[in-house]
């Protein structure tokens, strides 16, 4: 495969993206979260992938969207890779899962549970997903910086929304509801659905990865009056954080 | 929570809240714990069974301990266990390992930041998709530790095995081509070293929110072999557990200045 062909789902070849690449699920986000780069245009959009490029602190950076689940991300980090993106961030909503959680704050990703069937095509299910150390950190001194509240910690990505959702109405439901009891009693913080393959293809690959989630409610929540936020300004703002000092930390480790 | 004997001690470990640390140490082999101890200020031996041995001192004021586990995540889920139920807060592990990445130089050690769950015993208690995961903060102070004690180090993936004649003979098992197949999928996913206890360690800590971690010495890759009688002879002085044992007392100690900061 060669760098300069167009890829098939993304329809981008080298050039198109940056180094680091933030990954909404939504395409409607992109164009959102592009108004905090610099000069940012839109390269291309095909499916549910859609892609802004502009710039931060001079250093080009991309904002592609997944899509829904892991099977339209692994096709969007396959072939982002394969045109040079080597840094990624996946910036998404999710549900909380530890009762003292409260909508608004936001959960940075260290791992994830990997309750999904994309990437058992790629790697045995022992394997964890987890995330780079380094992005980690970058995310978590974003969210000190811009003193926005956070937790870290592990994401359950499954492939069935509506199985999170309503679980007492599918046939395999007893099986749902016992595994979502062994995520929280494990402590997980979040479930979304697509952090786990970014995770593997990160490991596999050797690119860094790293997600930070808005907790945009929570079923878990002891207080009933915790409501539903969709505010995504604070998880934005913290993600675009995070890159500057990934990119402030690339500079220095380069002797630039 | 864990069996506790009539003298109020924990069944296997033989300890009771107030014998040990908030921070343990766990080597696999009980003949290393003695050797561990030494690093501490005031070190008492406090209790042995079984492969259970235990000794408690001090490291910059705090009271640290030290825990065998003996081999494998069965036996080193019930220290984890016991230990946790008296008191422990912080655990890394402190052992030896195959380096599984090319160009792994003997004596270089691996700090871990997750487990691949290749063994039995974490299945017991949570479905395999569950991430085996170290704690950030416990990962940082050993990268510190280790650039402190000046040791080559690499972060990443440990594989957590159940049978260490599978890993080191594979092809003469009757499941050789599983066995086979499953380790190219842990070199391309990037793992770095290969132990037998991490695993079980890092899903007990997430279910009970202790931190955990590990430093485990690695032997080098295969590409690395060494040749000559002189580069044998080198390897086998690398291959010395005093590199991890330092490595992990100098994060430690970072851990525990951290932590007193946050206080």
């Amino acid at each position: 495969m060669k760098e300069s062909e167009i890829k098939y789902h993304i329809q981008m070849k080298q050039g198109d993206v940056g180094r680091y690449v933030l990954l909404p699920g939504d395409p409607g986000r992109c164009d959102l979260i592009a108004q905090s780069f610099d000069d940012a245009k839109l390269v291309a959009s095909n499916r549910e992938y859609r892609t802004f490029t502009g710039t931060l602190l001079g250093e080009k950076v991309s904002v592609t969207s997944t899509g829904i689940g892991g099977p339209s991300t692994a096709i969007a980090v396959e072939e982002l890779i394969q045109i040079g993106a080597d840094t990624f961030i996946r910036v998404g909503t999710s549900g909380g899962m530890q009762p003292e959680q409260i909508p608004g704050e936001l959960a940075i990703c260290l791992a994830a549970i990997r309750d999904e069937g994309t990437t058992m095509h790629y790697m045995p299910p022992e394997f964890p997903a987890v995330a780079d150390m380094e992005t980690t950190l970058a995310i978590r001194e974003a969210a000190e910086k811009l003193h926005v509240p956070y937790r870290v910690g592990i994401t359950q990505s499954k492939d069935s929304f509506y199985g999170q959702h309503q679980p007492e109405r599918m046939p395999i439901a007893d099986r749902l509801q016992q595994r979502w009891k062994a995520w929280k009693m494990g402590g997980a913080i979040c479930s979304e659905m697509e952090a786990s393959t970014l995770f593997v293809l990160g490991n596999i690959y050797r690119k860094r990865t790293g997600g930070v989630m808005l907790i945009a409610a929570n079923q878990e929540s002891k207080d009933p009056n915790a409501g539903v936020v969709e505010k995504l300004d604070d998880v934005i703002a913290v993600a675009i954080e995070s890159l500057k000092i990934l990119i402030e930390h690339d500079r220095r480790a380069a002797g630039k | 929570m864990a069996v506790r004997n009539l003298d109020g001690t924990q069944h296997h470990i033989h300890l009771k809240a107030g014998d040990i640390g908030g921070y343990v140490l766990l080597p696999g082999d009980p003949g290393r714990c003695e050797v561990i101890a030494k690093y501490f200020d005031e070190p008492q031996f406090v209790a042995q069974n079984r492969e259970y041995v235990t000794y408690t001192g001090t490291l910059l004021g705090e009271k640290v301990s030290v825990t065998s586990t003996g081999i494998g995540c069965p036996s080193t889920a019930i220290a984890v266990e016991e230990l946790a139920a008296i008191g422990a807060h912080t655990f890394i592990r402190v052992g030896t390992s195959g380096g599984i990445q090319p160009g792994t130089h003997t004596g270089d050690v691996a700090v871990v930041t997750g487990a691949i769950r290749d063994e039995g015993t974490s299945l017991h208690y949570m479905p395999v998709e569950f991430p085996a995961v170290a704690d950030m903060d416990v990962v940082l102070a050993l990268k510190a530790g280790a650039e402190r004690a000046g040791i080559p180090y690499r972060l990443g993936i440990t594989q957590s095995k159940d049978s260490f004649y599978g890993e080191i003979e594979p092809e003469r098992m009757p499941v050789s081509e599983h066995l086979l197949e499953r380790w190219k999928a842990w070199v391309m996913g990037g793992a770095v070293c290969s132990e037998m206890e991490s695993a079980v360690l890092f899903i007990l800590s997430s279910m009970y929110r202790k931190r955990a971690s590990g430093v485990m010495l690695m032997s080098c890759s295969m590409d690395m072999a060494p040749k000559t009688e002189a580069e044998i002879a080198e390897a086998a002085s690398l291959f010395d557990i005093h590199r991890a044992i330092r490595t992990a007392i100098e994060g430690l100690k970072v851990l525990i200045q951290n932590d007193k900061a946050k206080k």
